[in-house]
């Protein structure tokens, strides 16, 4: 960052975040919306990532330690904290969980080489070239959503001739640096050079994550929260979401949409529907 | 006395060997991204070519010279990623007509590959990391057909004059500290208005 930058954003640069209005007048601020009344738990959108973004597959003793590679994972809940499942023979319920893209994230004030930071359009970005694996930014994230890079991956997970299945668009990361998920950014930044050249701003459903286009139920809603006319955003106003604050306050209490550990103040760019059980059935 | 001679000769050899090196102020096919002290006009490695391609008698513009545009070969410049290297039919489209070098060395070799049936087998000269994303189409749609800047200056901002070139040579750095000093520059959005803008400063943009 140049001297003249600094000066010439000093108020944007120096004011606490998330703000009010943040992103009135801004193009873009990416967001999602997850219906966990849709979600069957089928992974489709697990199986999506790891095709597009590269992730190996680490094989079951690595997984059995922990160190598995999955950008969005399905997560089951039994019953309500230590209690028991009222329903087991209902089967669990499932909660995609991915990054947040926090938009007040603990994850970049702990990187003590910048290598993760805020882009303009409201990603959580990680930069595979300067991360020293100091593994502190997973360390501080409450949604463990981090993964690093233990062993060498690429040579096992894709011998010959499954490297060709790699996507070119996505770097093939190594041993040593850490991961998280990127919104698709590859996606992204192909569709708003093309806006960019045809003189427009993306269009809502013109680009979206590989986990919402896998989605068979169309539980996950990817758009542009900064376009009022988005479909995420009017899903985001409808739950009376707020991105700035981290209490909402809600008309009717049977409104489903939270975000997860609002508050520890992370300020979140997903938003989840509560699922819905009929308890006297 | 001749133990003498000889000692002068070789005396004598190893100065000129010395002030040679002197007098050049940077040394050919040094390694990548290698920097002069003055700024970043290092030449990039020596790629050799199958043909030695003169893009001086296609692209310059002075008596005798060609002048064509840059993207009637490098056609995917304006819509795409990369660039594009033209396909062999491209060059026959032309020289197919062009009786009279026809008997030149290299057009010949451009007759084996097109008798043969076989691409020709380019090299790549301005080859950035796998981790990089590059974008020609927007810097040649915001330079080019936006602000109507001369092609030949627009795509010399990253490859240099290639049109003083025969094959192509990497004059410039293209490390990121290079890429980031013109992106923080005030550009003109378009060639109506006075209103600047800078190139993007988010890491995402060019890092994958």
């Amino acid at each position: 960052m140049s001297l003249s930058n600094l000066i010439k954003n000093w108020s944007t640069l120096r004011v606490k975040r998330p703000y009010e209005d943040q992103y009135k007048d801004k193009d873009y601020k990416w967001a999602m919306v997850i219906d966990l009344d849709a979600c069957t738990g089928c992974n489709a959108c697990t199986t999506a990532c790891y095709a597009e973004n590269n992730l190996p597959v680490v094989g079951k003793e690595a997984f059995s330690k922990g160190q598995a590679m999955h950008w969005i994972r399905i997560e089951r809940y039994w019953g309500e904290g230590d209690e028991l499942p009222k329903f087991p023979d209902r089967g669990a319920q499932f909660l995609p969980m991915l990054c947040q893209q926090c938009e007040s994230a603990p994850c970049e004030v702990v990187c003590p080489v910048g290598a993760t930071h805020h882009t303009p359009d409201g990603l959580n970005s990680q930069v595979y070239n300067r991360c020293i694996g100091s593994r502190y930014c997973s360390a501080n994230c409450p949604y463990k959503v981090r993964y690093f890079n233990w062993w060498q991956y690429p040579e096992r997970a894709w011998p010959n001739p499954l490297e060709q299945q790699l996507n070119p668009d996505v770097t093939v990361r190594s041993k040593g640096v850490m991961e998280k998920c990127t919104f698709c950014v590859q996606r992204l930044v192909e569709a708003k050079n093309r806006a960019r050249t045809e003189g427009r701003r993306v269009e809502d459903g013109e680009v979206t994550t590989a986990c919402a286009q896998a989605c068979p139920t169309s539980a996950i809603t990817f758009g542009n929260l900064a376009d009022n006319k988005s479909q995420v955003a009017k899903m985001w106003a409808r739950q009376q979401v707020d991105l700035a604050k981290d209490k909402q306050e809600k008309s009717d209490e049977n409104m489903r949409g939270y975000r997860i550990f609002e508050d520890l103040r992370t300020y979140p760019s997903i938003v989840y529907m509560e699922r819905i059980r009929d308890l006297q059935a | 006395m001749k133990v003498h001679i000889r000692k002068i000769l070789v005396w004598l050899s190893l100065c000129c060997l010395c002030s040679a090196a002197l007098a050049e102020p940077f040394v050919q096919g040094g390694p990548i991204g290698s920097q002069t002290e003055g700024g970043f006009d290092a030449l990039g490695p020596v790629v050799e070519q199958p043909i030695e391609f003169p893009h001086k008698t296609h692209a310059g513009t002075e008596p005798g010279q060609m002048g064509i545009n840059c993207m009637y070969c490098h056609t995917y410049a304006r819509r795409s990623n990369v660039s594009g290297i033209p396909r062999l039919d491209k060059c026959m489209g032309c020289h197919k007509m062009i009786e009279s070098v026809k008997d030149k060395p290299r057009i010949k070799k451009l007759f084996e590959y097109w008798e043969k049936k076989e691409p020709i087998p380019w090299k790549k000269v301005h080859d950035l990391p796998d981790f990089v994303r590059f974008n020609h189409e927007r810097h040649i749609q915001r330079f080019y057909f936006s602000e109507h800047r001369p092609v030949r200056e627009v795509c010399g901002y990253c490859h240099g004059d290639v049109g003083s070139m025969t094959t192509a040579r990497r004059v410039k750095a293209l490390s990121m500290g290079w890429c980031v000093s013109c992106h923080q520059k005030d550009h003109l959005e378009n060639a109506n208005t006075t209103k600047t803008s800078n190139g993007p400063n988010d890491c995402w943009q060019c890092h994958k």
